[in-house]
């Protein structure tokens, strides 16, 4: 939980001036290949043929603080072999890189991802096997995803406010004797413990496609997901960055899954199922010990006379109401002044 | 006066409350209204566009142009990352430059003005966005060649001191290189107010002036221009360079890496290969 | 209540009881509430809106702005709930003890009264609404001669009525969302959110355009009107909204003589050739207050 109140708001600057005093050392370890020799350059620009513009600068500092700090250029851009270089190919995110994942100590890739996706509602395929309509609309992995940021968390005496605590690497620094691993390391398990992206910040992400109308209806999906979202008390309170408010993804996706295992709400395994919904709202984290009828709430509600006829009927008769005094009302308030305009005018007169 | 002043004070009122009337109407009758058409349209779109997409994606202006640009807003906790949105960028950008509001080539070739030689377009772009055009496309000779560079503020255009400094970011100034020339022994800006006014008037006229009097200005505006610009080995170079770097006030440091065998290499390198295209870049498509 | 004099008079001018210390107690804790609650409310309503963020802020933003705003609504809930007990206490000791006393207590007879009490919609109304209208459209130069409550005040008494029934209840289901669907289908947040956030829009628009207009900024109070702080009306208002009543008054304190013009006379402005009130006035003592009553 982060708590976003003006005393946090000191402590988080002193913690940012924490991180810029112990930043470590500027060189990346992953730059091996001397690519920041001109990719550091923010002017590295053009403009391509379809009158897109191609950034190719890399900022160092935004980098290392970024999941893949440690990756080097060359295990993603795999097609670079010397300098000076030819047009980039389009990375491959399936490609194994050199990290090593510790506990099987197998190179690292991010396969088992694409496996999920291709399961899950976001895949090319089907329920029933048979490629989908407009396989192009479907998300890969750059559609949702830009290089993650470390979001890290200080904890200290239960009070939990966003960046590094002074206090945690003191301790970090009796064994370890590598600045650099102990910012990285307390940076991963940090974020890890929350979400990498504020609530607002996936809503962003989802609406790219699920508030556009066209690609909706394309898929046969009810309009403006996003939108409606934004209509709740959730959606308002993460655009005021609440980050306790559930986002698109914390209803959607069964728990203990990821996110690139979602369900379509046909599954009768997707907790956004008919027979299994009861159970979202009423986890430890959101509502404990609510009835399954809470997440009878439609949080998505459309207006719409066939599908939420009631909703439709309410909305029309609060907001008729609403206009309907008081633009009668103004009316008057108009004409009320407008005869104190001309406080003697007038068509008939007292005897 | 007090009258006049009651009267005024009416008119405000009467002019606020037809200003809420149009508001309460968009925030319910009008919201209603607009809602219901909004369903009715998609669900059309919906009939129409089931099974298939567009035929064809048409680029307008509007589009492309004025849409494209989207910034978006990380929300990192310690702080907030706004950055310019690219479809499909993955690494983060955090970075802004603040527009040229001085250099008059801007007005008409943009921020982004290379790209024949693909090998070169990026790094001219790249050295673009802290040196002024003139620095390379304008070559001075005989005396009015004076080898002083000075840098100006990119807001103000004023002459400013060296943003160079130990540990700034490479290339991310707030200021540009310009030339200076002599002109009757007088020391001055190659973008001298005259010129910047030419084309400014050029600019305004636009519209009115014929076919003939745009070629006229055209010509007149490119008159200084070199038809062989001043090229990376120019600078790039241990003697001799075109650029007074400690003058400029670079540090020692950030000379070597310049002139260093890994540019300097890279440079040959290219120039090696690709010499033919870097030297006739007109013709680089056909080759 | 029969302590404070109907009519008192200050620096020469008369000033007309209307509002009882805890009639006025009440107004000014509804309203202080209903803003809070408006400003901490509006921001959620228009999130998109550019004042948004900064009103929001003010209130100490998602973390805190919540939080004040219940509190506000329940500060206006046990307002009204005190409203309630105080209307019941006025019917009894207005209404069902001075029957009791004449022997004439029955449910006919109670009723009778609470009907026709002045704050109670009446047919008159309807006709003073229709002389304001015709005053208005210029028909007519003669504004209604207004009762002791006139059609705008009982709007204004009313609409907050089923106001703070709409707001309060289902601000309540928003609030208590787990204990109410554990009765109802969630589906009743959405409606709770839809009256809320309507209702919220009609009520504050209302309230800051129309009340704030009637008692802030018409030429007739501008910059404000006090009565809602001392409980009296001065004379040239009196005469304006409650011609009516105040030549009722007038003729109860034996003050027949100095009654004004009815308003839309061929004067103006009406305070400004207001006679000056007769010091004969200080001698009544019974109805009219002294200089410092």
């Amino acid at each position: 939980m982060l708590r976003l109140n003006a005393k946090t708001i000191f402590r988080w600057s002193f913690s940012l001036l924490a991180m810029v005093l112990l930043a470590p050392p500027s060189v990346p370890a992953a730059d091996i290949g001397n690519c920041l020799l001109c990719h550091k350059y923010p002017g590295l620009s053009r403009i391509d043929e379809d009158g897109r513009l191609r950034l190719l600068f890399i900022n160092e500092a935004t980098m290392n603080s970024s999941v893949h700090a440690r990756v080097k250029c060359e295990d993603c851009h795999t097609d670079i072999k010397k300098i000076p270089h030819d047009p980039a190919k389009k990375v491959d995110c399936l490609t194994q890189c050199h990290i090593v994942e510790p506990t099987s100590e197998q190179k690292f890739s991010h396969k088992e991802v694409a496996r999920f996706l291709s399961k899950s509602v976001h895949g090319l395929k089907d329920r029933d096997q048979k490629p989908k309509k407009h396989p192009e609309d479907l998300p890969s992995c750059k559609d949702c995803h830009d290089n993650p940021l470390y979001r890290p968390l200080s904890i200290f005496k239960q009070k939990v406010h966003p960046g590094i605590s002074k206090a945690a690497l003191g301790r970090c620094r009796v064994c370890h004797k590598k600045d650099e691993f102990i910012y990285r390391f307390y940076n991963h398990v940090t974020t890890r413990l929350h979400k990498i992206r504020s609530p607002k910040n996936i809503a962003e992400i989802c609406a790219r496609c699920h508030d556009d109308a066209q690609l909706a209806a394309r898929h046969g999906l009810s309009t403006k997901a996003v939108y409606s979202y934004g209509e709740t008390f959730h959606g308002k309170a993460a655009l005021f960055l609440d980050e306790r408010v559930p986002d698109c993804l914390d209803c959607h996706v069964n728990p203990g899954r990821s996110v690139h295992q979602m369900l379509s709400y046909k599954d009768s395994n997707a907790i956004t199922n008919e027979n299994n919904k009861g159970l979202i709202c009423a986890n430890m984290d959101c509502h404990p010990g609510a009835s399954p009828k809470l997440a009878e709430y439609r949080v998505h509600p459309e207006f719409d006379l066939e599908r939420n006829p009631y909703q439709f009927y309410a909305q029309v008769f609060f907001l008729g109401m609403t206009g309907s005094v008081l633009l009668p009302i103004m009316g008057l308030l108009f004409l009320d002044l407008l005869r104190r305009m001309f406080p003697n005018a007038s068509l008939r007169r007292r005897k | 006066m007090k009258k006049l002043l009651s009267k005024l004070y009416l008119l405000l009122l009467m002019a606020f409350t037809v200003f809420m009337m149009v508001v309460i109407w968009d925030v319910t009758l009008g919201k209603l209204v607009a809602e219901f058409r909004h369903r009715k349209l998609s669900q059309q779109a919906t009939e129409m566009k089931a099974g298939q997409k567009e035929a064809s994606e048409t680029t307008t202006f509007k589009q492309a142009i004025l849409e494209g640009e989207k910034r978006v807003k990380h929300y990192l906790g310690y702080r907030v990352l706004e950055q310019r949105w690219l479809k499909g960028h993955f690494h983060h950008i955090d970075f802004d430059f603040k527009p040229d509001k001085h250099n008059y080539c801007i007005n008409c070739h943009g921020d982004m003005p290379h790209d024949k030689v693909k090998e070169l377009r990026a790094f001219g772009n790249m050295h673009a966005s802290f040196i002024g055009c003139q620095t390379c496309h304008v070559r001075l000779e005989g005396s009015a060649r004076t080898g002083v560079f000075k840098w100006y503020d990119r807001t103000t255009g004023e002459i400013v001191d060296s943003p160079v400094e130990k540990g700034t970011q490479a290339g991310a100034y707030n200021a540009k290189i310009i030339p200076f020339e002599r002109i009757d022994g007088r020391l001055q800006r190659v973008d001298t107010p005259e010129r910047v006014a030419f084309a400014r008037d050029y600019r305004k006229n636009e519209k009115t002036l014929t076919d003939i009097q745009k070629s006229k200005a055209k010509k007149i505006i490119h008159k200084i221009v070199s038809k062989k610009p001043y090229l990376c080995g120019d600078c790039h170079r241990k003697e001799g360079s075109l650029l007074p770097f400690k003058e400029l006030g670079y540090p020692q440091e950030r000379i070597n890496v310049i002139v260093s065998t890994e540019v300097v290499g890279m440079i040959h390198k290219y120039t090696e290969f690709y010499m033919p295209r870097i030297l006739h870049p007109g013709e680089s498509e056909e080759k | 209540m029969a302590t404070q004099p109907l009519i008192k008079i200050k620096d020469g001018k008369k000033y007309f009881y209307r509002f009882s210390a805890i009639q006025r107690a009440q107004h000014i804790t509804i309203a202080s509430s209903v803003i809070v609650l408006a400003l901490t409310g509006m921001p959620l309503k228009f999130p998109d809106a550019p004042w948004a963020p900064s009103l929001y802020a003010l209130f100490g933003g998602i973390k805190m702005a919540p939080i004040i705003h219940k509190t506000a609504g329940t500060i206006l809930f046990l307002l009204f709930v005190f409203h309630l007990f105080y209307i019941a206490r006025s019917i009894y000791t207005d209404l069902v003890v001075p029957l009791r006393r004449k022997n004439q207590l029955s449910a006919v007879a109670v009723l009778k009264g609470i009907l026709t009490h002045p704050i109670m919609p009446s047919f008159r109304d309807v006709r003073d609404f229709a002389a304001y209208l015709k005053y208005l459209l210029f028909l007519s130069d003669k504004p209604p001669e207004g009762a002791k409550f006139t059609w705008k005040e009982k709007f204004d008494y009313w609409a907050p009525f089923w106001g703070i029934v709409v707001m309060v209840g289902s601000g309540f289901i928003m609030w208590h969302k787990e204990l109410v669907t554990r009765y109802v289908s969630g589906e009743i947040i959405n409606f709770a959110l839809i009256a809320h956030s309507d209702e919220a829009l009609l009520a504050t628009l209302f309230l800051f355009i129309w009340h704030f207009y009637n008692v802030h900024f018409s030429t007739s109070v501008f910059p404000m009107g006090t009565v809602f702080i001392t409980g009296y009306l001065p004379e040239h208002l009196m005469v304006e909204e409650h011609y009516d009543y105040y030549r009722q008054v007038m003729k109860e304190a034996g003050l027949e003589d100095e009654i004004l013009p009815p308003p839309g006379s061929r004067r103006e402005p009406v305070a400004a050739e207001m006679p000056a009130a007769a010091p004969s006035a200080a001698s009544r003592e019974s109805l009219v207050g002294g200089e410092e009553a």
